[in-house]
C-alpha cells in the first residue's frame, strides 16, 4: 500500500485501537487509560495536519478497496474533508483532556472512552469517505457509538434520552438509507465530486433524482437537526458535559451539516441542485429552524437545555449557507463549520465547569459566577458574543459572510432572518454575561466544591480557555492565509470555477 | 508600528490598570500614555497601512475629517483617562471601571482610523458593549435601568449598521470605506441603505427619535466616562454617517429635509426639555442631543445641491471638535464645585464660564468659528426653505445660552467644601481647558480649501476683530443674560422653586411615551408571548406523531429488549472489532 494511502488508514486507526484497547483495560487503569487516549488523539492531530500540509502541497490522498463489483470502500482527502477531520481531531483532544478531568473518579470510564474513541473514528471517517456508500457506512457507526455516551449515566432520564436518540436516529438512517440505495440503483456508485453523473441524469430522472435528494436530505436533516427534526438534541443534553460538547460541536451534529454540504456540493452539484430547485426548501426550513431554535432558547433556564436549542438554530447557519448559492455563502457555510464547533464547544465546557465547581445548573444560579470563575465565564462571554455576531469573533465572520452571500442572491429575506436571529441571541445569551458579570451574587453563599490554585480543575480550565482563544483568534486573525475562512473561501471558490 | 499601537496600547492599559494593584495606583498616566499615538496620528500625517491578516483584511488610514476627530477623540481620553485616575481613587470597583474604560478607549480610537467596513464595525461595537460597563459602573438602580436602556437600543443600533453595511459592501463591490458613498450615490436603493445607517448610527449619535437612552446613560456613568461618552464617543455616530453620506453628490431632496429638520428639532427641542431638569449632568446630555442635532442638520444639507463633501465634512469634524471639548470640560466640571475651594474657585468657574460660551459661540471661541464655518454652507445650497434655517441657527445660539446658564445655575448650589484643599484632579481638567476649542482655529486641522472659503484674503484676525462678526455672536448671549438677570432679580426665588428636586419631564422623556403605549397594549402583548411560550413549550405535530408511536405498548416492549441488547456495550464493542479486524485483512 502506498504511503499516502496508509496515511489515510491511520488516520482513522489512530482513534480505533486506543478505543479497542481500552476495552480491554481494566477500569481500575486509569493511567494506560489515558495514555492512549492521549496518545491516539496527539497522533491523530498530528496525521491530519501531515495530510493538510501535503495536500495543500499538492499530494493527493485517496485509499479505495472494492467490496463487492461496484461497491467500494474509499477515503479521500480533500479540502472539505480535510477542514472537518482537522477540526474533528484538535477538538477531539482537547475534550479528552476535559473528560479526563471531568470523570475523574466516576464509573464505567472504560466504556465512556472506548466508544468516545470509536465516535470520532466515525466522524474523522465521515470527514474522509470518498464517496456516498463509505460515508453512510460511518455515518452509522457515529450513530451507534454515540449512544453508549449519551445513556453514559444510565438512570431512568438518560435512558429515556437515548431511547429518543435511537429513534431519531436510526429513523433517519433509515431514511438516508433508502435514498443511498436508490442513487445506487439509478447512478452507480458516485464519488464525491462527481456531480457530472447526477447532471447527465437529470433530464430523465428529474422526479427521482428530486425524491432522492429529499429522501437522503430529511435523513440528515435529523443529526443536523433542523425543524422538525430535531427533537432529539435537547433531550440528549443529559449525557456529561464532555459528551455533550463533542456532541454539539463536531460529532454527531456536524456530521448531517457536513452531510448535507457534501449532499448539494459534491453530489448532485450546485447547478443541478437549482435547475431542479432543490435549495429553495432547504433555506426555508433552515431558516425557519434558526428562529425556532432561538425563540426556544429563549425561554430556558437550564443553562445546558438553552445551549441545546441554540445548537439547533446556529446549525441551520450552515445549511442556510449551503442553500443559498453563491461564494459568499459557501464560505460563511463551511467556515461556520469549523466555528459554530468552537465557539459551542467552548460555551458546554463552560456551563461544565460551573456544574462541577459549584453545582449551578441553572441561569438563575448565576449570578457573580464571572467574579468567582473569571476565566471560564471570559471564555464563555467571548464565544456568546461570537454566537450573537459580533466582531471580532469567528462568529461574526461566518455571519458577515451569510450575510454578504444573501444579498448578493437577492434573498433579503435570509438577511431579515440573521438579524433577527443576532438579537434573540443577544435576548438569550447576553442576560447571562449580565448575571456572571455584574449582579451581586446571591445571599447564600456557596462554596465550590474543587479546592485548589485555580478557579476550576485544570484539566477542565485549560479546554475551555483554549477553545476560548481560538473562538477570538478565529475571527482576529480571519484574514490570514491559514485561517479556518481562508481555507472555506478556497473551498467555496472550487465550487463556483465560473466566477472571475 | 503607531497605527496597530494605537489601538493594543489601550487595550495593554485595560489589562494593566484592571489586573495589577500597581497599574491601579497609576492608572491616569497609564491612560494618558495609551491615547498618545492617537493624539501623534491626530496632529502629524502618517502613510496608511494595511493588514491582511487582522479580521477580514484590515486597511488603516485617516482623511482630514477623521483625523480632526481623531485628534479631539485623543486629547479627550488622556484628560478624562488622567481625571479618572485621581476622581475614582476611593472607588472599590475601580479596576472594572479602568478594564472597561481601556476596552471604550481602543474601540473609539480603531473606529476612527480604520478605513474598511469590518474592522470598522468591530471597533465600533468594542467601543459600544465596553462603555456599557461604564454605564453601568455605579450598579445602582438607576444605573442599571440606563445600562439596560443603553444595551437595548445599542443592539438595535447595531443590527442596523450592519444590514445598512451589508447593503453597501454588496453594491459597492468593496470592503473600502471610501468606496461606499459613491456606491450609494449611484446604487437604485442607495436612500434606502443610507436610511438604515442613518438609523443605526443615529442611535449613537442621539438623533430624534432614538435618543432618549442618552440622558439616561451618559449621566449615569462616573464623571470621566461621562465625558468621553458624551464629547467623544457620541461623534463616532457622526463619523459612521459620513462613511455612508454621498455628500456632494446626490441630490436626496426627502432625505435632506428630513435630516435637517430632525436636526433642528432636536437642537431646540432638547433645551426644552433638559431646562426642565435638575441633575448637572442630565442637563449637559441633552445640551449634547442638541447640539448633535446641528451637525445632523448641516450634514443633511450635504445630501443636497452639490456642495463638495471635502469642504463640508472638515467643517462638521471641526464643529464637533469644539463641541467635544467644551463638553467633556463641563462634564468633567460638574465634579468640581463640591470639592474645589480657594482661589481656584474663581479660575473654576471662569473655565466653566469659557466652555459655556464656546458652545453658544461666543466671541474669540471656537464655537464661533465653526458656526460661522458652518453658515458659509447655508449659502451654498439650493435647499428650499434654507433662509428659515439660517433664522434658526441664531436662535439656537440663544436657547443654548439659556440650557447651559441653567447648568451653571445647577452647579452654583452646590455648597462649596469648608476646608479649602483643592483635589488634583483639577489639574487634567485645566489640560484640557488649554487644550479647548481654540485649537479648531489652528492651521494644524484646517483645510487649505475651507480656510480660503471663509476668510478669503482676509486672514483670520480680520475676521474675529471684525465688529460684525463680533456684534453677531454677542447679541444672542447678551439678550440671553439679560433675560436671565431680570428673571433672576425680579424673582430670585422663581427658578429654585419651579423645578428643585425633581426634573419637570424625568429624563429619557420619550422612552416614557414608548412605555406608556406599550403599557396601553400590555394584554396584547401578553397574549403574544403567551401564544409564543405555548408554542415553544408544546410539542410539535411531527414530534407528536413519534411520541404517539413510541409510547405504543408493543414498540416500548420491542425498543426495550433491543436496548437492553445494544445497551451491553461488550455487544456493540466487540461487533466493531469484528468489523474492522475483518476490514483490515481485507484491506491488506
Amino acid at each position: 500500500m502506498e504511503t499516502n494511502s496508509l496515511l489515510l488508514i491511520l488516520i482513522l486507526i489512530s482513534s480505533l485501537i486506543p478505543g479497542i484497547l481500552i476495552l480491554l483495560l481494566d477500569e481500575a487503569q486509569a493511567f494506560q487509560r489515558n495514555f492512549l487516549n492521549l496518545f491516539g488523539a496527539v497522533a491523530k492531530v498530528a496525521l491530519v495536519g501531515w495530510v493538510f500540509v501535503g495536500y495543500m502541497q499538492g499530494e493527493t490522498y485517496a485509499f479505495i478497496y472494492g467490496l463487492a463489483p461496484d461497491l467500494t470502500f474509499a477515503l479521500k482527502a480533500d479540502k472539505m474533508g480535510l477542514l472537518f477531520a482537522a477540526l474533528s481531531s484538535v477538538l477531539w483532544l482537547v475534550t479528552t483532556l476535559y473528560a479526563i478531568g471531568y470523570l475523574k473518579g466516576g464509573k464505567h470510564q472504560r466504556r465512556f472512552f472506548a466508544f468516545f474513541s470509536l465516535c470520532v473514528t466515525s466522524s474523522t471517517g465521515i470527514a474522509l469517505s470518498g464517496n456516498v456508500v463509505t460515508f453512510f457506512v460511518f455515518y452509522e457507526f457515529l450513530t451507534l457509538s454515540t449512544y453508549p455516551l449519551v445513556v453514559h449515566r444510565g438512570d431512568d432520564k438518560a435512558v429515556e434520552a437515548g431511547r429518543t436518540y435511537l429513534w431519531y436516529t436510526i429513523g433517519g438512517g433509515t431514511v438516508l438509507f433508502l435514498g443511498v440505495v436508490a442513487l445506487f440503483v439509478l447512478a452507480g456508485p458516485i464519488y464525491f465530486g462527481q456531480t457530472e453523473i447526477i447532471a447527465s441524469l437529470v433530464s430523465e430522472n428529474t422526479l427521482q433524482l428530486t425524491l432522492i435528494f429529499f429522501l437522503m436530505l430529511s435523513g440528515l436533516a435529523v443529526k443536523a437537526a433542523i425543524f422538525p427534526l430535531h427533537g432529539w438534541l435537547p433531550i440528549s443534553m443529559v449525557a456529561p458535559a464532555p459528551v455533550s460538547a463533542l456532541l454539539h460541536a463536531v460529532a454527531v451534529v456536524k456530521a448531517g451539516a457536513f452531510g448535507i454540504a457534501r449532499l448539494v456540493y459534491d453530489v448532485y452539484g450546485i447547478p443541478t441542485s437549482e435547475e431542479l430547485n432543490l435549495l429553495t426548501p432547504l433555506a426555508i426550513f433552515a431558516g425557519f429552524t434558526i428562529i425556532y431554535g432561538s425563540v426556544k432558547a429563549f425561554y430556558q433556564d437550564d443553562f445546558k437545555k438553552l445551549l441545546a436549542y441554540s445548537t439547533v438554530s446556529q446549525l441551520s447557519y450552515i445549511a442556510l449557507g449551503v442553500a443559498i448559492t453563491g461564494v459568499l455563502s459557501a464560505t460563511g457555510a463551511v467556515v461556520h463549520l469549523v466555528h459554530q464547533g468552537i465557539m459551542k464547544i467552548t460555551m458546554f465546557f463552560a456551563a461544565g465547569n460551573v456544574a462541577e465547581t459549584y453545582g449551578f445548573y441553572r441561569i438563575s444560579q448565576l449570578n457573580g459566577i464571572g467574579r468567582k470563575m473569571p476565566l471560564t465565564m471570559g471564555a464563555f462571554t467571548i464565544a456568546a458574543f461570537g454566537m450573537i455576531g459580533l466582531p471580532p469573533i469567528a462568529g461574526f465572520v461566518s455571519k458577515w459572510y451569510l450575510g454578504l452571500g444573501a444579498v448578493e442572491a437577492g434573498s433579503y429575506w435570509v438577511v431579515l432572518v440573521l438579524l433577527a436571529s443576532s438579537a434573540l441571541n443577544a435576548a438569550y445569551f447576553l442576560p447571562i454575561v449580565y448575571r456572571a458579570w455584574f449582579c451581586e451574587p446571591d445571599q447564600k453563599e456557596v462554596l465550590p466544591k474543587y479546592r485548589g490554585p485555580f478557579e476550576a480543575k485544570a484539566l477542565l480550565l485549560i479546554p475551555v480557555v483554549l477553545t476560548g482563544l481560538f473562538s477570538l483568534a478565529a475571527g482576529l486573525f480571519a484574514g490570514s492565509n491559514y485561517s479556518p475562512l481562508a481555507i472555506a473561501r478556497e473551498i467555496a471558490e472550487k465550487l463556483y470555477p465560473n466566477l472571475p | 508600528m503607531i497605527w496597530l499601537s494605537v489601538i493594543i496600547l489601550p487595550l495593554l492599559a485595560a489589562l494593566l490598570t484592571s489586573r495589577y494593584p500597581s497599574g491601579r495606583r497609576n492608572a491616569g498616566p497609564i491612560f494618558v500614555l495609551a491615547s498618545l499615538p492617537a493624539v501623534g496620528l491626530g496632529l502629524a500625517e502618517v502613510p496608511g497601512i494595511t493588514l491582511d491578516w487582522f479580521i477580514l483584511g484590515t486597511q488603516f488610514s485617516l482623511d482630514t475629517p477623521r483625523r480632526i476627530i481623531l485628534l479631539l477623540t485623543g486629547i479627550l481620553w488622556a484628560s478624562s483617562g488622567l481625571f479618572s485616575g485621581t476622581y475614582l481613587k476611593d472607588d472599590i470597583r475601580r479596576g472594572s471601571f479602568n478594564f472597561y474604560f481601556g476596552g471604550a478607549m481602543a474601540g473609539n480610537f480603531g473606529l476612527l482610523i480604520t478605513e474598511d467596513a469590518a474592522s470598522f464595525y468591530t471597533f465600533f461595537a468594542l467601543m459600544t458593549f465596553a462603555s456599557y460597563g461604564l454605564v453601568i459602573h455605579s450598579q445602582t438602580a438607576a444605573a442599571r435601568k440606563a445600562a439596560k436602556t443603553y444595551l437595548v437600543m445599542a443592539i438595535i443600533g447595531e443590527l442596523f449598521i450592519i444590514s445598512a453595511l451589508f447593503l453597501a459592501v454588496q453594491s459597492a463591490g468593496s470592503m473600502l470605506l471610501s468606496d461606499l458613498p459613491p456606491a450609494l450615490a449611484n446604487a437604485s436603493n442607495g436612500p434606502f441603505i443610507f436610511l438604515l445607517g442613518l438609523i443605526g448610527f443615529g442611535v449613537k449619535v442621539g438623533a430624534i427619535p432614538l435618543y432618549f437612552w442618552l440622558p439616561l446613560a451618559h449621566p449615569a456613568a462616573p464623571v470621566p466616562a461621562s465625558a468621553v461618552l458624551s464629547g467623544a464617543m457620541i461623534k463616532a455616530g457622526l463619523i459612521g454617517w459620513m462613511h455612508l453620506a454621498p455628500v456632494g453628490l446626490v441630490d436626496w431632496p426627502s432625505l435632506s429635509l428630513m435630516m435637517i429638520s430632525l436636526g433642528f428639532t432636536a437642537t431646540l427641542g432638547a433645551v426644552i426639555i433638559g431646562l426642565l431638569q435638575v441633575d448637572p449632568k442630565t442637563n449637559l446630555a441633552y445640551s449634547s442631543i442638541s447640539q448633535m442635532g446641528l451637525m445632523t442638520a448641516f450634514l443633511g444639507i450635504g445630501l443636497y445641491g452639490g456642495i463638495p463633501g471635502s469642504l463640508l465634512l472638515p467643517a462638521i469634524a471641526l464643529y464637533a471638535f469644539n463641541h467635544g471639548t467644551a463638553k467633556a470640560l463641563l462634564f468633567l466640571g460638574t465634579a468640581l464645585p463640591g470639592k474645589v475651594g480657594g482661589y481656584w474657585r474663581i479660575l473654576m468657574w471662569l473655565g466653566l464660564g469659557l466652555a459655556v460660551l464656546a458652545i453658544a459661540g461666543g466671541p474669540l471661541t471656537g464655537g464661533l468659528w465653526t458656526k460661522y464655518l458652518l453658515k458659509t454652507f447655508l449659502s451654498k445650497t439650493s435647499l428650499p426653505g434654507i433662509d428659515v434655517f439660517a433664522y434658526l441657527l441664531t436662535l439656537s445660539a440663544v436657547t443654548t445660552t439659556l440650557l447651559l446658564s441653567r447648568f451653571l445655575h445647577i452647579l452654583r448650589q452646590v455648597e462649596s467644601p469648608k476646608e479649602s484643599k483643592t483635589p488634583s484632579f483639577i489639574l487634567p481638567w485645566f489640560f484640557l481647558l488649554l487644550a479647548g476649542g481654540w485649537w479648531t482655529m489652528s492651521p494644524t486641522l484646517l483645510p487649505e480649501g475651507l480656510m480660503y472659503q471663509i476668510l478669503g484674503e482676509k486672514g483670520m484676525m480680520a475676521f474675529f476683530w471684525n465688529p460684525i462678526t463680533i456684534w453677531a455672536a454677542l447679541w444672542p448671549i447678551i439678550l440671553t443674560a439679560a433675560t436671565l438677570v431680570v428673571v433672576f432679580t425680579l424673582k430670585s426665588s422663581f427658578l429654585n422653586r419651579w423645578i428643585k428636586e425633581k426634573p419637570l419631564i424625568p429624563p429619557g422623556d420619550f422612552l416614557y411615551v414608548i412605555l406608556w403605549i406599550g403599557n396601553l397594549f400590555e394584554k396584547q402583548i401578553q397574549k403574544v408571548i403567551a401564544f409564543m411560550h405555548s408554542f415553544g413549550e408544546s410539542r410539535h405535530s411531527a414530534e407528536k406523531i413519534i411520541y404517539k408511536f413510541i409510547d405504543n405498548k408493543k414498540t416500548i416492549q420491542i425498543s426495550t429488549q433491543a436496548e437492553s441488547l445494544l445497551r451491553r456495550w461488550e455487544v456493540v464493542g466487540i461487533s466493531f472489532f469484528i468489523f474492522f479486524v475483518a476490514l483490515f485483512f481485507l484491506l491488506r
